[in-house]
């Protein structure tokens, strides 16, 4: 018996693989005609998944642009500079209150940090304000302007397009020079380029500035404008600007020794401002990696909400198309018993509705899908937001749409495959 | 062959409406040979349409046994039942039963798809199948753009098409004009000349008496077994006695 069956056996696999083809092409056939004679119900029905899956990869694009263009930013400013500022980046409850009645920084602590932090490769203060800055052709106000020194190339990593940026005589002297933002270079200098900015002469809060840099664009970084800055020596600024500011330190070290640095400039800072034993630090050391954690908190809270809302609506949906699936098995309910007469399986009329019901699903998914990364574009033009398509996010508004399909479409799937075949052919 | 084509031995089947056992049919037995064109005759509640869902393999009986070409059909699981009618049955419905949105070849085509047959050779043999019942210059029409006749025509080569041991009409002619239903029933005559076994059930008695050979229902058992004039004119003489 076992020998005679023996050699039948490769043929009838290979009829059953063909039987399974046959029929899922048959499936996805019906599922098509089914689509198209019923145009409007069809639309209507995924409109759920529509929905739910545009709002999911619209959150999902501007997420990942977020991602990408912050990845950017922080890669440029430097992952190893540490921020000492009167300020905490990150606050929280009433530490602004006691923030707000700490000591402003001034000179003395630059100039303590700049002659004993052994382990800084480089020593930046920065201070700023917005002015008002006016060229021969345009006026333009509320521009950040920053006073510095020449570390700040390094600790923040700036580069200049044309030009130099600040050097030591320019700060030593308090000359009045600036480095532009190549914003602020094509409104103030319409027409010029970089090069030919170099040398003109314009006024802030009525003195006169000579342009020694024009800065290498940067982009934005969370909605800053990263390109619209103008950099002074910060003596000029604490000379013309008001002697009163509090500044900054950005202090650079190798990599690997940000511990031992931060330790150092507190130490040194606790001197310098005379904090008694016991006391808290009055100032606060800050990284770019505490603004990344909050980065990472805000935008995967914003994750949670696109998933819980992407998830309900997609609920909506999937129910929405289990509906129509039952309504569709109910007026097929003679064809099911046609074709159960005919040798379908029970089995064969299952997967021909799960065809069905994920095909409807997916073709929702990716009606979805286009229209999230449209409106994520549409965002990305209108507002400082970015936006990007990854194909992580297209393969997650498909396969979520299918596996929605199969999910709600397998109860209808499963009382069309249960059909008593002699009751579906006397249906009326 | 060895045996008879359909052996049918004690078969009943009991439903159970609102708590009352209906017995529906109630211990029948008869054979069918190879090749036979054979009437199920009787009214409406005779019993004659769960005989003909029980011979299709569409139901299976309370009791008695059914052995179809070597097969004991009461053993079977759904799947191989479902296997069994896509062999060794080719079904002909009262109301045509064709899916609307295939066209005349792809509804012929179905019986073969469920058998898994590459695309090339179903469509060679649903064209062989329209061709023999006449309908070769209408193979690209949908169901209603065909007439009732047509329609029952694509129906036969459905049931013709996957060379089944039997046909199993259902009231074949109930929804055409006489014309077109005697077309029909010429048509069935051919087909019983080219050998085919063929089960006809109807509650006409003149259908019946076409046949050669006809079994009469009453009640769920039978009244008649014989040569179809004979068994029709039996129903007449009790219809009148009544």
């Amino acid at each position: 018996m076992t020998e005679a069956a023996r050699p039948d056996r490769p043929r009838r696999a290979r009829r059953g693989v063909i039987r399974l083809a046959s029929e899922t092409g048959e499936g996805l056939r019906i599922a098509l005609s089914a689509l198209v004679s019923n145009t409007l119900r069809s639309l209507l029905t995924t409109l759920g998944i529509v929905i739910g899956v545009m709002t999911v990869i619209a959150i999902v694009a501007i997420i990942d642009g977020l991602n990408q263009s912050f990845a950017t930013q922080m890669g440029g400013l430097g992952a190893h500079t540490l921020y000492v500022s009167k300020w905490k980046w990150i606050m929280s409850g009433n530490d602004w209150w006691e923030q707000r009645n700490r000591k402003d920084m001034g000179r003395a602590e630059f100039e303590a940090v700049s002659r004993e932090a052994t382990l800084a490769t480089a020593v930046a203060p920065f201070v700023s304000l917005d002015a008002t800055l006016t060229s021969g052709q345009a006026e333009l106000t509320r521009v950040r302007v920053r006073g510095t020194n020449q570390d700040y190339e390094v600790a923040n990593g700036v580069t200049v397009a044309a030009g130099r940026f600040l050097s030591p005589p320019d700060v030593e002297l308090s000359r009045s020079v600036m480095v532009l933002g190549p914003n602020l270079s094509d409104k103030l200098f319409p027409g010029l380029p970089a090069a030919e900015v170099v040398g003109r002469r314009l006024r802030v809060m009525g003195r006169p500035f000579t342009v020694i840099g024009v800065q290498t664009r940067r982009g934005r970084l969370m909605g800053l404008d990263l390109d619209s800055e103008a950099t002074l020596p910060w003596t000029t600024f604490l000379r013309d600007m008001g002697a009163k500011r509090t500044i900054s330190l950005a202090v650079t070290s190798e990599p690997g020794q940000g511990q031992a640095l931060e330790d150092q400039l507190i130490g040194i800072l606790r001197r310098v401002r005379r904090v008694p034993p016991g006391k808290p630090d009055d100032f606060s050391v800050n990284r770019q990696e505490q603004l990344q954690r909050l980065y990472h908190q805000l935008t995967g809270a914003l994750y949670g909400v696109a998933i819980g809302v992407g998830l309900i609506t997609l609920l909506v949906g999937g129910i929405g198309i289990m509906n129509i699936m039952l309504v569709s098995v109910t007026e097929r309910t003679r064809e099911i018993g046609v074709r159960r007469a005919l040798g379908a399986r029970r089995r064969t009329i299952l997967l021909q509705f799960l065809v069905e019901s994920s095909l409807v699903s997916m073709l929702g998914g990716a009606v979805g899908t286009a229209l999230g990364f449209l409106v994520a574009w549409l965002l990305a033009l209108t507002t400082p937001l970015a936006a990007a398509v990854t194909p992580g996010a297209v393969g997650l508004g498909l396969g979520f749409s299918a596996a929605v399909g199969l999910l709600f479409g397998s109860w209808p799937a499963w009382r069309a495959a249960n059909l008593d075949p002699v009751e579906a052919l006397r249906y009326e | 062959m060895s045996g008879p084509l359909i052996s049918i031995d004690r078969l009943t089947r009991h439903y159970v409406v609102g708590g009352e056992t209906v017995r529906a049919l109630d211990g029948v037995s008869f054979d069918i040979g190879q090749g036979e064109w054979v009437a199920i005759v009787g009214q409406s509640g005779s019993g004659k349409s769960t005989l003909m869902n029980l011979l299709g393999c569409l139901d299976t009986a309370t009791s008695g046994t059914y052995r179809l070409n070597g097969a004991d059909v009461e053993t079977l699981s759904d799947d191989a039942l479902a296997d069994l009618r896509n062999r060794e049955i080719g079904f002909v419905f009262q109301t045509f039963q064709l899916l609307p949105r295939a066209t005349a070849l792809a509804n012929v085509e179905l019986p073969l798809v469920y058998r898994g047959l590459p695309r090339r050779e179903r469509r060679a043999l649903a064209e062989t199948a329209l061709r023999q019942v006449g309908l070769a210059n209408r193979m690209h029409h949908r169901p209603n753009e065909l007439s009732g006749g047509q329609r029952q025509r694509v129906a036969i080569a459905r049931a013709l098409v996957g060379d089944p041991s039997i046909l199993l009409a259902d009231e074949p002619t109930g929804n055409l004009d006489s014309q077109t239903g005697e077309e029909i029933v010429r048509l069935f005559g051919e087909l019983h000349a080219r050998g085919h076994t063929l089960i006809l059930v109807t509650h006409e008695p003149r259908l019946a008496a076409r046949c050669p050979r006809a079994i009469k229902l009453m009640d769920g058992r039978i009244l008649g077994d014989g040569p179809g004039a004979e068994v029709a004119a039996l129903q007449a003489t009790r219809a009148v006695g009544t």
